[in-house]
């Protein structure tokens, strides 16, 4: 076996820490009109640094939800395949164990085996890639809360299918699951390592069986510390996101449960395809008011700059509402639905052409919520009238639990089995 | 499926310790070489699995009496280690598999004869250590595991002959209704005569004529009887049981070119039925061979390749799954000794692929299955791979359970 095999070896770092700045300025080879261009508008702030790494285990929630988003994503739901509540358990203890591993930038195990007839325990593909940010947050759906795996009674509250919401176009194949990985990384190797060499301890301990998947190829909320990225609709997406402590405290974290639920919370998925060739041909003042966005800035049509607090009542000199009664950021706005608020972590997907020759992409939508009826309560309202209707389909989705971070020596959701 | 102790009746480390009035906090960091105690007859050794240095695999005792011996294996942070093994002569002798932190102790008790042994912990930073066992050695009984496996590789050597002499049969008689140019006899025969190669193609399927070069097709013996559009070597041409399935299912003619095929693939059928009685198996080739064939399910059955003219896809998907069962089951009796939950768990997988492969059974179809349309890979393609699937990554784990050192 050589060092690198060997899950407590480190990946060399020094080679491989890369620090790309968000916008190309100063790499080399730039000209320097190209390099001016370019820098425009560009976070000197936004960094990725490949050797970091995030802790798995911890006293409060998952890694993955308040973490500042990474580049890429791959999100995997799973079916149970297995009656016992012993195999539910072992599926998650083992996750747990090769989720902080691969959080650390390690093996879950050797990829060259001593015997020769033996498989790897680990694929490979990610050696000495480093950690480059890599998050896995598991979440648990409804029918694991069932009586054969004696879980009935452990059901989280509020934890249920959702309800049939406007404008839905559920496509068969995209849409619930018993088990969530979400997986997050500044490197689309390690993302898709990590949730390969999961659903393979699915599979051998014959528990699991992959369901549906969504590959994100760029982020498209901001946390904390973030500029607001883009959608593929070439909009700022999430200027209003969740990013103070005091709003994850009231509205994404799960308090008033049983400590194995506290710092839990209801994560929401929804494949949402955009129809971008109707899009690119739509006029950009009409685009505008769809979002009831300026679509370079980012501001309210009622500022100037991307943060204004949006003015709903404002009229122009006809008597016209400026933020259209269908604008997208009116209906989902927090002061016209009782102040709800949800944590968005989405990315932005393509799925390359489809059958009619159209580029087939979207937004993978990821929300963490206390209540998933907080996200119908917003859905219900932009299904039924968002301008934007025209242009996207939700095609896929699915709900889950997502237990708080196991701490050391413990597995995720382990205190449900007690 | 796994199906350990569960149960948190069976206590944790400090509990069950505190019961046989052992304190392992006491022996941690201290790899002992004091001789393991016995209770109730048989020998505790404790090892506990830790993430410290990159994971840590600790046997507190390291010498045992000869006679039974209960190893006690908890796993508190060791993220790396998801296996121990018992070694000797790097033949596993019994393992715990599935460790991962916060699962409950589990124990595996084995009679041991005095002598060296190994204890590996793979994913640990040292992972093989030394276990001695002191007292006398067993004498090689009969009935060890090797024997066992010996016995089992004999048993599926006479399988593998048997069904190429099923072979040579059918072949017979798809070409005789080929040379009586009875075009509907030999479509109906044509079925019959194909899952005999798919239970066993993985023991032939490096077999080479003399005189030829390893990488000319033209004598490569399993392309000769089994070669398909999709590896047609143009140099070489169509030969064997797919060029007559093209002419019998897709030009829906009987030539004398066919004629000439059918004979040549009997003249090789006879080949490979010499061929398979001089062959000896060890355990691992049944293991490999096992795992060689659910990868030819998924590659070329669910993709409905193998027979893209008359798709009759599902009878080589039971012939494939047939010879690894065969093949497997050949192997079970000396892997409930290394690792009876694995062996299960690979059983269970195997029922519910054949659970499956039942509600596909058409007796009114030449070959017993129905016919795999694009229709039908459409709609169950995906089932039909998931339960391959579930069924190949357990299957994976018994070369190395199996193989013996070299």
């Amino acid at each position: 076996m050589t060092d690198e095999a060997k899950p407590g070896a480190r990946p060399d770092r020094l080679s491989r820490r890369g620090l790309l700045l968000g916008a190309a300025v100063g790499t080399l080879g730039a000209s320097a009109n190209l390099t001016a261009a370019r820098a425009q508008g560009a976070d000197q702030d936004d960094i990725v640094d490949l050797a970091q790494a995030h802790p798995f285990y911890g006293a409060a929630e998952q890694a993955g939800i308040k973490t500042p988003q990474q580049r890429f994503t791959f999100y995997m739901t799973f079916d149970l395949t297995s009656p016992l509540r012993s195999d539910l358990q072992v599926l998650l203890a083992r996750w747990s164990a090769a989720i902080a591993q691969l959080m650390k930038g390690q093996t879950i195990g050797q990829v060259e085996p001593l015997s020769t007839d033996a498989v790897g325990f680990d694929t490979g593909e990610a050696l000495n890639l480093g950690p480059a940010s890599l998050t896995v947050t598991v979440g648990l759906g409804p029918k694991v809360f069932s009586e054969s795996y004696g879980l009935a009674g452990k059901k989280p509250a509020l934890l249920r299918d959702l309800i049939t919401l406007p404008s839905d176009a559920m496509l068969p194949g995209l849409t619930g699951g018993d088990l969530s990985l979400q997986v997050c990384a500044d490197d689309p190797q390690v993302a898709y390592h990590a949730v390969r060499d999961l659903a393979r301890i699915a599979k051998d301990s014959g528990t699991a069986a992959t369901r549906w998947t969504v590959m994100g190829f760029g982020r498209a909320s901001a946390g904390k510390g973030q500029a607001t990225p883009r959608n593929l609709m070439g909009f700022k997406d999430g200027t209003r996101n969740i990013k103070e402590d005091a709003d994850f405290e009231k509205h994404v974290w799960i308090k008033d449960a049983p400590a194995w639920q506290r710092y839990g919370s209801y994560q929401v998925a929804r494949k949402i395809q955009m129809h971008i060739e109707n899009w690119d041909t739509d006029r950009v003042s009409n685009q505008n008011s769809v979002f009831g966005r300026h679509k370079v800035s980012g501001a309210p049509l009622t500022g100037t700059k991307e943060f204004d607090p949006p003015d709903f009542d404002k009229t122009d000199a006809q008597g016209n509402l400026v933020i259209p009664a269908t604008a997208h950021i009116r209906l989902a706005a927090h002061e016209n639905n009782g102040g709800v608020k949800i944590l968005r972590r989405s990315y932005n997907y393509t799925d390359g052409i489809n059958q009619f020759g159209l580029l087939d992409a979207g937004l993978l939508f990821v929300s963490y919520q206390n209540d998933p009826a907080n996200f119908e309560l917003l859905q219900t309202k932009l299904g039924a009238s968002d301008a934007l209707n025209e242009y996207i389909s939700h095609i896929g989705s699915a709900v889950f639990f997502v237990p708080p971070a196991p701490r050391e020596g413990s597995y995720i959701a382990e205190g449900m089995f007690d | 499926m796994p199906r350990k102790t569960m149960t948190r009746s069976l206590l944790g480390a400090t509990g069950l310790a505190a019961l046989l009035g052992l304190a392992p906090q006491a022996f941690a960091g201290m790899e002992s070489n004091a001789v393991a105690p016995v209770k109730n007859g048989a020998s505790q050794v404790w090892v506990t699995l830790t993430g410290d240095d990159g994971g840590t695999c600790v046997v507190h005792h390291s010498v045992a009496k000869a006679g039974p011996v209960t190893f006690t294996v908890i796993n508190k942070t060791a993220t790396a280690i998801t296996e121990v093994e018992l070694l000797s002569n790097n033949r596993i002798i019994g393992e715990k598999e599935n460790l991962a932190p916060g699962l409950p102790t589990v124990s595996l008790t084995l009679t041991l004869g005095g002598g060296k042994y190994q204890i590996y912990c793979p994913g640990a930073t040292k992972e093989l250590q030394d276990f001695t066992v002191t007292g006398k050695a067993a004498a090689e009984p009969a009935g060890t595991t090797a024997d066992i496996f010996a016995e089992g590789t004999k048993g599926y050597a006479a399988y593998v002959d048997g069904v190429v002499d099923a072979m040579l049969t059918s072949t017979e008689r798809l070409k005789a209704a080929i040379d009586a140019g009875d075009l509907a006899k030999a479509r109906a025969e044509y079925p019959l005569a194909r899952p005999f190669y798919e239970r066993i193609e993985s023991d032939v399927d490096g077999f080479i004529l003399p005189g030829f070069k390893a990488t000319d097709n033209a004598g490569n013996l399993d392309y000769l009887v089994d070669m398909r559009t999709s590896n047609l070597d143009p140099k070489v041409g169509w030969h064997g049981q797919h060029a007559l399935e093209r002419d019998l299912f897709q030009t829906g003619q009987i030539t004398d070119q066919t004629k000439q095929l059918a004979a040549e693939l009997l003249t090789n059928v006879e080949l490979l039925d010499k061929l398979v009685k001089t062959l000896s198996y060890k355990p691992e080739d049944l293991a490999n061979g096992a795992a060689d064939l659910l990868e030819e399910v998924q590659s070329t059955k669910i993709t409905g390749e193998e027979e893209q003219f008359s798709h009759f896809d599902l009878v080589d998907f039971a012939g494939n799954v047939e010879g690894a069962q065969q093949a497997f089951a050949f192997l079970a009796p000396g892997m409930m000794k290394i690792d009876p939950q694995l062996t299960e768990r690979v059983n269970a997988q195997f029922a519910i692929v054949n659970k499956l492969l039942d509600t596909y059974r058409d007796p009114s179809v030449p070959g017993g299955y129905k016919m795999y349309t694009a229709a039908l890979k459409a709609s169950d393609g995906a089932k039909l791979s998931k339960a391959i699937q579930a069924l190949q990554e357990p299957l994976s784990k018994i070369g190395a359970k199996v193989a013996t050192a070299s």
